[in-house]
């Protein structure tokens, strides 16, 4: 049932020559009644939405280094530096110069996720005529539609009611014993929502707790409803209550199942300078109890977590230094909180199956006013997790001198991401994207995800971090080792013998991301073959070489 | 179709629709309550509703016994942040003691509506002021109290009003100001128009709103309302950082020009400066859609969540005409609801719409509600001031909390998602936690509250109750057809009403009920009854009102 998968992604392996089951692929995408089978499948993968609530400043998240100038000037009282120790973290020297990019310099645990092939920034998304309004706009990305329809229906609702028909009616069941959908908190947003009756989503802060709580309360309800305004709402308040009472002690049972690595520590406090209600990471125990209700086994297939606090109209750094304050300690949050969920979804073999989504309802206005703060604003990048994203960066930096009223112009509509998400990691066939209403964005997918199987993450990390082979090899006195680092850290460069013992160390320092050559003076060592040897962050290799 | 024709003006309201317009503009009523005024008609009840009610005396600090709002705490005085809940309790047993007085119901419909997040401003004194404001306007002038808000010091923190300048705009008020306080958001026309606003009035009405302050000194105090209120910064007469530029708004507002009547240099006099505020929000207010925007809002609050295309023309429009020609006023808006042949689901042959019980209880409703049916004392101020603020802060950080009400702190400030979310309204207040949390209220309550020195804080004790109110404990039938047609919004079914009697015998069969219960020990009877109010609390139909 996993095959198509495969078919999916034909777009994105063109030209590669992999094969599957030892079948060119042309037999398979022939095999048609495959996709029926597949349709009616559910896979296992897990989809984990993080609102960023309030409207995150996208400008002081990843600071395009080719118009620094523009930049500052558009911002002086928010502009991250571009020196000092706490200067912006250039993202990756592998992508154009017109479209460097530079990671706040709190974002050195997404920095790490990037340089290891598990993040994906889309920049620039929002959809036409962006609503400066928090409420509308985030009720937009919910419902998944236009900037001037109003559904009733979000879009998690949408697809959720359509793979699991006869919600609520017919579940818990085997094939689904747990909640469609779990919102982290004391809320189910409008996102999932059904036309109709109870959402798709229940709500959860703490499961241990939950299943007590249920068990301590209650009484039989009524039998019969009558079909009136107060009905309607009683029927809704029962049904709330029936599934509250089902999915109660499955939940607390998966939770006591399930476990968090023992090897990851979940960030708890912002480490510099913040407000006193910003310091503390709100973020970090909701991902921690996903990923435990996970390893429990459980079977939902969407979360939502939420951290709030960026609508950063004043204070958003501190006065005396624009890299502290309300949104670094925001930043800090999702950054370190995501690489520990990563890190402990890896230690519990649960990498695989999750792909997780920063989105906010807008970005912020290119400048700053005058309250070390930004108003609303439009565009703004989402940020992709997970080991099957298709690594890197999608879209150009925004053009600061072609501003939109002072706003960053929009490139990619937030439904080209979620489609994405939607048929290409949780594999929607049509008519469920077409329930989900979103058919108008399947052809405008974005390669969010690569599944590990076409080589693109292997690719994105060759292509930033290699070491070619020294020149001149054979060496008879002298010669050059060349390598390029994608992350700043330790790197050291050794010479091994074939015994594997260090006879001479090149290098052993701090280094910055970048291309290197390093000459080397070999002449004391004797003939023979011998082993060079890179440790670092982000590349650990060795090749041969022989001494004349 | 729905219509707001009146019931008659002299006829008595009888039982069930006297009970349907205490529930909805009180914060719930007694048995004692639901009789008075089954015998008064509607022009007698909302005489009732709308009598003008004393101002409250200021609340008073635990450490010093005494108020501190004259006009500001001194080093003597408790940190602003427990001033601060300090406050809050003493809204709430405002609310508890209101009898029969629209005024804090109409209060707390203000605070839903220009909502502020108390940790912003953090500050007792403010939000006190912010309370009186609210409570001086309950049946005043809504215009007359958008206008003192974008001034009201809590508010200039909550929205950033109080960093808005010249050359340093800041929108966050102006926007929400639009949006959420007075015209509301209409369908999106295209880009940066709202129909009823564009991007570009948000820009205009910052500069007209620039140049104020926060006065910690709260030495400010407003003639109209006595409330101690935000100044305009500068020296003098002159509004030193008051954008005195010519502001010109789009065509959505008629192209209207504001500008200082009165200029010094460059500068407006602080009397330009809020004849400009008064300018903006006269320009405001002229338009229909904000009597609308205002009026889908009380209907929300008042009547039923789901405002049909029918509503909005048979309702919503009559209403905000009457608003208008009022300019303004509620009471004329308010009286037309709550006289109406549609609030009482007599407009039309059609049962289905009936909206009495439509409404999900928020928690204010569920915890007020049942201390003031069940006549659940609080201690006195006067005498035991440290019990007084321990009983409300459990009730505050405790039961409100815990059922997804953080008192005064909304988590947006668009206000509780139960009276704003769309599509669910006041479904939001119901959450798997919140609803097993709701129900818990019964327990809680029968069990009391104590403090840490074993003191009894607050306690509903079900057979003195019953015994007050005079219900024939005799007769399980009796028991609890009290409790069905008082507690209940809708009348229930038999198989239903045999329930709740089977929860009040439990294992007594109803012939041996005398002998087995009420000639036993008082805690028998007391066992049955809490039993009874349990099953009766924890029930769906307790949820609606």
């Amino acid at each position: 049932m996993q095959r198509r998968r495969f078919l999916r992604n034909l777009s994105y392996a063109a030209g590669s020559t992999f094969v599957l089951n030892n079948l060119p692929f042309s037999t398979v995408s022939s095999a048609a009644p495959l996709s029926q089978l597949a349709a009616t499948s559910t896979n296992d993968r897990v989809l984990v939405l993080i609102q960023l609530h309030g409207g995150n400043d996208g400008l002081n998240t990843i600071i395009p280094i080719d118009q620094y100038a523009e930049y500052y000037q558009l911002r002086p009282n928010l502009a991250i530096p571009d020196k000092g120790k706490r200067k912006y973290i250039p993202i990756d020297s592998g992508l154009p110069d017109a479209n460097q990019l530079g990671f706040h310099p709190d974002l050195t645990h997404m920095k790490d996720l990037y340089d290891h092939g598990k993040l994906n920034i889309v920049q620039n998304v929002a959809y036409e005529n962006s609503n400066g309004s928090h409420f509308r706009s985030r009720d937009i990305w919910f419902m998944g539609g236009d900037y001037d329809e109003f559904l009733p229906s979000g879009w998690m609702g949408r697809y959720l009611d359509h793979i699991f028909p006869g919600y609520p009616e017919s579940y818990p069941n085997t094939t689904m014993p747990d909640p469609l959908a779990i919102e982290i908190g004391n809320g189910v947003s409008l996102a999932f929502h059904r036309s109709n009756g109870i959402p798709v989503a229940i709500s959860i802060s703490n499961p241990e707790q939950f299943y007590d709580l249920i068990n301590s309360v209650g009484g039989e309800p009524p039998e019969s409803i009558a079909n009136t305004h107060y009905g309607k709402e009683l029927k809704w308040i029962m049904d709330i209550e029936e599934k509250s009472n089902q999915y109660a002690g499955r939940l607390k049972d998966v939770y006591d199942a399930g476990a968090n690595s023992p090897n990851v520590t979940y960030p708890e406090l912002y480490p510099f300078n913040a407000p006193p209600g910003r310091i503390r990471n709100t973020l970090a125990p909701q991902l921690k109890m996903i990923a435990r209700l996970l390893s429990g086994g459980v079977k939902t297939k969407i979360f939502i977590a939420r951290l709030g606090g960026f609508d950063t109209h004043a204070e958003q750094v501190e006065s005396y230094d624009a890299t502290m304050g309300t949104h670094s300690a925001l930043l800090y949050h999702i950054s370190s909180a995501m690489k520990a969920f990563q890190d402990d979804l890896k230690s519990l073999g649960l990498e695989d199956r999750v792909m997780s989504m920063t989105f906010s309802e807008f970005g912020r206005r290119a400048f700053s006013n005058g309250s070390y703060g930004s108003d609303h604003g439009t565009a703004a990048p989402m940020f992709i997790f997970g080991k099957m994203v298709n690594p890197g960066v999608l879209g150009e930096n925004p053009d600061l001198s072609n501003l939109d009223n002072g706003n960053l112009p929009v490139k990619f509509d937030y439904r080209q991401v979620f489609t994405s998400a939607l048929v290409d990691w949780l594999e929607a066939d049509t008519a469920a994207v077409e329930a989900t209403l979103f058919s108008d964005w399947v052809d405008r997918r974005l390669p969010l995800v690569g599944n590990g199987i076409t080589g693109l993450k292997e690719e994105f990390l060759k292509k930033r971090n290699f070491l070619t082979e020294c020149y001149p090899n054979p060496v008879s006195n002298q010669t050059t080792f060349s390598f390029r680092l994608s992350s700043p850290g330790k790197v050291r460069l050794e010479i091994l013998d074939m015994q594997g013992r260090v006879v001479k160390t090149i290098l052993n320092t701090n280094s910055e991301a970048g291309n290197f050559t390093i000459p080397a003076e070999l002449g004391t060592l004797n003939s023979g073959t011998y082993i060079y040897r890179i440790s670092s962050n982000s590349l650990n290799t060795s090749n041969k070489l022989v001494k004349l | 179709m729905a219509s707001l024709q009146p019931i008659d003006p002299s006829a008595p309201l009888g039982r069930k629709n006297a009970a349907h317009l205490l529930r909805r503009t009180t914060f719930g009523p007694s048995r004692a309550d639901i009789d008075t005024f089954t015998n008064l008609s509607i022009t007698q009840a909302l005489n009732t509703l709308f009598n003008e009610f004393p101002p409250a005396d200021p609340p008073l600090d635990l450490q010093t016994g005494a108020s501190w709002v004259n006009p500001k705490p001194t080093l003597a005085n408790s940190e602003e942040g427990d001033l601060m809940n300090m406050t809050f309790a003493w809204w709430l047993e405002l609310m508890r003691l209101s009898n029969n007085s629209i005024i804090d119901r109409m209060a707390w419909f203000f605070h839903t509506h220009f909502a502020t997040i108390s940790s912003r401003p953090n500050n007792g004194t403010a939000i006190y002021y912010q309370i009186k404001l609210f409570r001086h306007y309950a049946m005043g002038n809504f215009k007359e109290l958008s206008k003192k808000i974008c001034y009201d010091n809590a508010m200039l923190v909550n929205l950033d009003g109080r960093l808005n300048d010249i050359g340093r705009p800041n929108e966050n008020f102006a926007r929400e100001f639009f949006e959420l306080h007075t015209i509301g958001k209409g369908q999106p026309a295209g880009p940066n128009d709202y129909t009823t606003f564009t991007e570009a009035d948000v820009i205009e009405s910052s500069k007209v709103l620039s140049g104020y302050n926060v006065d910690w000194d709260f030495g400010n105090i407003d003639q109209d309302t006595g409330v101690a209120m935000g100044i305009l910064r500068g020296s003098g007469d002159i509004a030193s950082n008051h954008d005195a530029s010519v502001k010109t708004f789009s065509p959505r507002f008629q192209n209207t020009v504001i500008q200082p009547n009165a200029l010094v240099g460059d500068k407006a006099t602080k009397e330009a400066a809020l004849d400009e505020l008064d300018q903006l929000v006269t320009m405001i207010f002229n338009q229909e859609a904000t009597a609308r925007n205002i009026c889908r809002r009380l209907y929300r609050f008042f009547v039923y969540y789901n405002i049909t295309e029918e509503i909005e023309q048979d309702i919503i429009g009559p209403l905000a005409q009457t608003f208008m020609l009022a300019d303004y006023e509620l009471r004329p808006v308010l009286e037309q609801l709550f006289r109406s042949t549609h609030f009482y689901d007599n407009d039309n042959g059609i049962v289905t719409d009936d909206n009495r019980g439509a409404i999900i209880k928020s928690p204010m409703e569920i915890v007020l509600g049942a201390m003031r049916f069940f006549k659940i004392s609080i201690p006195d101020q006067q005498s035991d001031l440290a019990g007084f603020y321990a009983a409300w802060f459990n009730v505050i950080f405790e039961k409100f909390r815990n059922q997804g009400l953080d008192f005064y702190e909304p988590y947006d400030v668009s206000g509780y998602d139960g009276y704003f979310q769309e599509p669910a309204y006041n479904r939001n207040w119901i959450t798997p936690n919140n609803l097993a949390r709701r129900y818990q209220i019964s327990s809680d309550l029968l069990i009391g509250y104590k403090d840490e020195n074993d003191n009894l804080l607050y306690r509903l004790d079900i057979l003195s109750y019953c015994q007050s109110e005079g219900i024939d404990l005799n007769s399980p039938q009796a028991i609890v057809t009290y409790f069905v047609t008082n507690l209940f919004p809708e009348a229930i079914t038999t198989e239903r009403f045999d329930y709740f009697k089977s929860t009040l015998l439990i294992d007594v069969a109803e012939a041996d009920w005398v002998a087995a219960v009420i000639n036993v020990e008082d805690f028998q009877v007391v066992f049955h009854l809490e039993n009874l109010i349990n099953a009766m609390i924890q029930s769906p139909e307790y949820q609606l009102f």
